[in-house]
């Protein structure tokens, strides 16, 4: 590999000394790297992500130590993200500063090394099939656009590979501006040849990240113990070695459309017709595999097959968590140790861990539709984000998985889903239909003025009580009631502990002034 | 002798070891608006009377219809434009009636043979006349190379301009071409640091000009020109997508200074310091503008529709608010751009926060972007009740504003959609009427507190 390299080093070096252009200083890889993630501005909370199209993005830093060359110089940056929005990168270090930045879209591949040919001299080799003889001539490529390949030798104008024969193209240098991997260059101009370490970093698209909480209930209803993950995942074909890893939370303003990825063209060599006398009669793969010459890395779809992690709960206090920090107006999650971002990959780390939240199981209904009959009642977890309850941190976006203890195991009781919470806010998470709580609501009669009468009814067939809560009509409708009723919201709500294996109702009149 | 002739003329066509762009002395103007005016001016030795010339590695995308070309004493007879590509089809389709070699070669000895065949027809396959035959080019299978005298007319590995000209006198001169293309735009990019603390703001600001051609322009003298040109409907970002703007937060104002930029008319022109070679499917970077210590704040603003309610609240969109004057300010008319915004976290590493579009800016004006919401700022608004008196409606609003921060913060909260004769018939606050559409409350809210503003509205609806 090291080998390899050094030959691609030495013939970019070549290159760049054929073409009398400016020498080309190569930076393989970087030294540090950091990365932070954003989360997809786009994404509900309770919106999973979706490996094969991540939308979030990254800001990614890299420490690279270069040697520069005195006088006029290209660097190159190599193994950039392919996500790289070019014109986002920030590059310092240089100590008479960048006189331009670039990024060539197109990656070396056997497509992109045809059509950097175009007019020049290419070596064209026949080998026979029946003795082995290698045969080398010379030839000018007069056409490679899309892979029409034309080329003028000493014998005329001839075609590759339409004839049949073992042949190929032989390049002398790898043309000027393709790279294997991803790269953004600069140009330098520098009074004399010396080391430097510069920081380059960039916008990439291709990563996400959400917070994935695991509650435990614990038997009596009244406390649980919230763990989080932080779960970022990099759908870029490079990865991060040793990288120190951060996450932010909160929403950020994208306007930028993500750019055009780099392309790695495939060669797929176009002949003339070559129909026979007997094509119509044998189903015939002309030659297919041996005339596709691919090169498309990074046109592959990204097969990553989707793992729904199942989140036990945790036990033992986790060995790292990520460290809260303020960025601004928004919220950034540091994991204490450098860690790896594999490409194409997910990884998860302690985010945050609370014991003995106290919490109440809220059923609710929304009794604002104007039918009659059964109600969807809700489960809802309600908190609030406050010190005194037990939490009275920052609670990112993301989805829920409760578990509560049964049999001497985990039963999984309810999942939903938390937005951004700050601290002090409510924190009520919606965690599924009640099985053992029914409401349904009746009109009873309808007067000639158009005021109307209603009955809630809610049942409880659980031996203890629940709090039922029903969110009524509001607005422009004139609601009378027996009982006072609470406002949430703007709208009237009525509260009840329903009693164990027992019913509650509440009549009202409704006025359509 | 024939192939000697072509071996000869082989290596004096490659003998730099590159191939010669056929380009003459560039001079590239790139608008804002995928528009580009190329003047490529060429030394052509033209012969006396009529000659075509071709101008080879024009841009792909050359509009034709906007070539002009000036030389002494040259009048132009007529402008071709060949856009059909060489191929090996294409190839064998123009060699229809026409002789060509072919060569066997036999797969158990490798010898070879050679003979002439007449191209009969190429549909679907290709048949051949060979003396008294008529054959199916490698109906067997077996491998056969056909070996074309020359490449055609009007086939071109690119798409290729051609002029025919006409002039008295031969002899060397400067022929420049100019023509309009597609495919080559720049816009503006601007990295901006804030110090919330210091409420300063370093930007540096960057032309990012691409090129989607398909050609390379070396070595040319570049020019940008900043402003809007006509002729194309507006409402598409820079990959051509659809998008529809946001109202803008408070805060901005167009200047009225003038830069010390080189100005032609309504437009500023941003010419690179140095000859450049813009590569085809590059991406180029060249700084116009680098500023420290400009004076920056951040604002909290939200802004409610008419009769919106929410059961959640929301977060206030966090503004940063600056100015392009000269005196406080970045100094500078401002391109129309991307502007990113970065601050530095707790172990002053640089972290992006959030990044919003400006158009283009003259100098002096007072610029308010929104960067993203605030995570720990939030408003509930709420519409209370709403009753009909007479032929008019009453509405109170409650909006509910909370702060997590640990230093209080104002919050410009707009209500919009006042349309009509709105009014607001009491407030718990006095507020702005910035529009007959739009009212807005500076609320204070209070550190790790909250605030509530109440009001209510006189409307026809």
């Amino acid at each position: 590999m090291g080998g390899y390299r050094a030959l691609l080093a030495g013939l970019l070096l070549a290159a760049a000394a054929a073409a009398g252009a400016q020498p080309v200083a190569r930076s393989a890889g970087p030294q540090a790297v950091a990365v932070t993630v954003y989360r997809a501005p786009g994404r509900g909370p309770g919106e999973g992500m979706d490996l094969r199209w991540l939308n979030g993005f990254a800001l990614v830093t890299e420490t690279r130590r270069i040697s520069i060359p005195a006088g006029d110089s290209e660097v190159r940056f190599e193994g950039v993200a392919g996500g790289i929005l070019p014109e986002s990168s920030i590059v310092s270090g240089f100590p008479d500063g960048v006189r331009e930045k670039n990024q060539d879209r197109w990656l070396l591949s056997p497509g992109s090394l045809l059509d950097a040919s175009l007019g020049r001299r290419v070596h064209l080799r026949r080998t026979s099939p029946a003795t082995g003889a290698v045969r080398e001539t010379e030839a000018v490529v007069r056409s490679g656009a899309g892979g029409a390949v034309v080329l003028e030798t000493p014998d005329g104008v001839e075609s590759l590979r339409c004839d049949g024969l073992r042949s190929t193209l032989a390049y002398d240098r790898v043309p000027a501006g393709l790279s294997a991997r991803p790269t953004l260059s600069v140009r330098v101009r520098s009074p004399r040849r010396h080391r430097a370490t510069v920081t380059l970093s960039y916008i990439a698209s291709g990563f996400d990240w959400q917070a994935d909480y695991v509650a435990e209930l614990s038997p009596d209803g009244a406390k649980m113990d919230l763990f989080a993950w932080l779960t970022l995942a990099n759908g870029d074909e490079t990865g991060f070695r040793d990288a120190a890893t951060q996450a932010v939370a909160g929403r950020v303003n994208r306007s930028s459309a993500s750019p055009p990825r780099p392309q790695a063209p495939p060669l797929v060599l176009r002949c003339w017709p070559a129909g026979t006398t007997t094509s119509d009669l044998e189903e015939k793969v002309f030659e297919k595999e041996e005339i596709v010459v691919t090169g498309s890395r990074l046109m592959m779809a990204m097969e990553v097959p989707m793992v729904e992690t199942p989140l036990p709960p945790p036990s033992p206090p986790p060995a790292m968590m990520a460290r809260q920090e303020e960025l601004g107006d928004l919220k950034l999650y540091r994991i204490p140790e450098p860690v790896t971002v594999a490409a194409r990959s997910q990884k998860q780390v302690a985010l945050l861990a609370r014991e003995g939240v106290k919490v109440e199981t809220v059923y609710r209904v929304d009794a604002s539709t104007r039918g009659t009959g059964s109600l969807v009642v809700t489960r809802v977890l309600s908190t609030r984000n406050t010190l005194q309850e037990g939490l009275g941190l920052p609670l990112p976006a993301g989805r829920l998985v409760l578990f509560g203890m049964g049999r001497a195991r985990p039963l999984l009781l309810g999942r939903g889903f938390v937005g951004d919470r700050a601290v002090g806010e409510k924190v009520e998470i919606p965690v599924g239909p009640a099985n053992s709580v029914a409401a349904r609501a009746a009109r009873l009669s309808v007067e000639a003025d158009g005021k109307e009468e209603w009955e809630l009814t809610v049942s409880n067939a659980q031996p203890a009580p629940v709090r039922f809560e029903a969110q009524l009509m509001g607005g422009d409708l004139e609601l009378t009631s027996p009982t006072p009723l609470a406002d949430r919201d703007g709208r009237p709500l009525w509260t009840v502990m329903v009693p164990a294996n027992g019913e509650a109702s509440l009549r009202y009149r409704l006025d359509r002034r | 002798m024939r192939r000697l002739l072509l071996t000869v003329g082989l290596a004096a066509l490659s003998a730099p070891g590159l191939a010669q762009s056929g380009q003459g002395n560039l001079a590239v103007t790139i608008y804002n608006q995928n528009l580009a005016l190329v003047q490529d001016t060429r030394q052509l030795n033209l012969p006396a009377g009529r000659s075509r010339q071709e101008f080879p590695n024009v841009s792909g995308q050359i509009s034709p219809e906007t070539v002009t070309l000036n030389a002494l004493g040259v009048g132009i007879v007529e402008q071709n434009f060949d856009f059909d590509l060489l191929s090996p089809s294409k190839l064998m389709e123009k060699a229809v009636g026409e002789e060509i070699t072919l060569l066997r070669t036999n797969p158990a000895t490798g010898a070879e043979t050679r003979e002439r065949a007449k191209v009969l027809a190429v549909n679907g396959g290709v048949v051949l006349q060979i003396g008294n035959r008529i054959e199916v080019l490698r109906d067997d299978g077996l491998p056969v190379r056909a070996i074309f005298d020359r490449v055609p007319e009007n086939l071109r590995a690119r798409p290729t301009l051609s002029v025919t000209l006409e002039t008295a006198r031969a002899g060397p001169r400067p022929v420049t071409l100019s023509y309009l293309t597609p495919g080559m735009s720049w816009k503006a990019d601007y990295v901006t640091l804030f110090d919330e603390g210091a409420g300063k703001i370093d930007v540096q600001g960057w032309v990012t000009l691409t090129n989607t051609t398909g050609t390379t322009f070396e070595n040319a003298d570049t020019l940008l020109v900043a402003g809007e040109i006509g002729g194309r409907g507006g409402g598409y970002d820079e990959y051509g997508r659809g998008y529809r703007l946001p109202p803008p937060p408070p805060g901005n104002r167009p200047g009225t200074e003038t830069p010390g930029r080189e100005v032609l008319g309504d437009f500023y022109l941003y010419p690179l310091r140095e000859r450049t070679t813009i590569a085809n499917q590059q991406t180029k970077q060249v700084s116009f503008l680098d500023v420290a210590g400009a004076a920056g704040r951040r604002a909290y603003v939200f802004r409610n529709a008419w009769l919106g309610t929410l059961t959640e609240a929301a977060s206030a969109d966090t503004v940063l608010q600056f100015s392009s004057s000269r005196d406080q300010g970045l100094g500078d008319a401002l391109p129309a751009g991307t502007v990113r915004v970065y601050m530095k976290d707790a172990r002053g590493n640089a972290q992006f926060i959030g990044e919003n579009r400006i158009g283009h800016t003259p100098m002096g004006s007072d610029v308010a972007i929104t960067t993203g919401q605030a995570f720990d700022v939030k408003i509930q608004p709420l519409v209370v009740t709403r009753e009909q008196r007479g032929s008019r409606w009453r509405t109170t609003m409650r909006y509910v504003l909370t702060n997590a921060r640990p230093a209080p913060v104002a919050v410009d909260l707009i209500q919009s959609g006042l349309w009509g004769d709105v009014r607001i018939a009491q407030e718990s606050l006095k507020s702005i009427r910035r529009s007959a559409e739009e009212a807005m409350w500076r609320v204070t809210v209070p550190a790790n507190g909250d605030a509530t503003v109440t009001a209510t509205f006189d409307s026809r609806y």
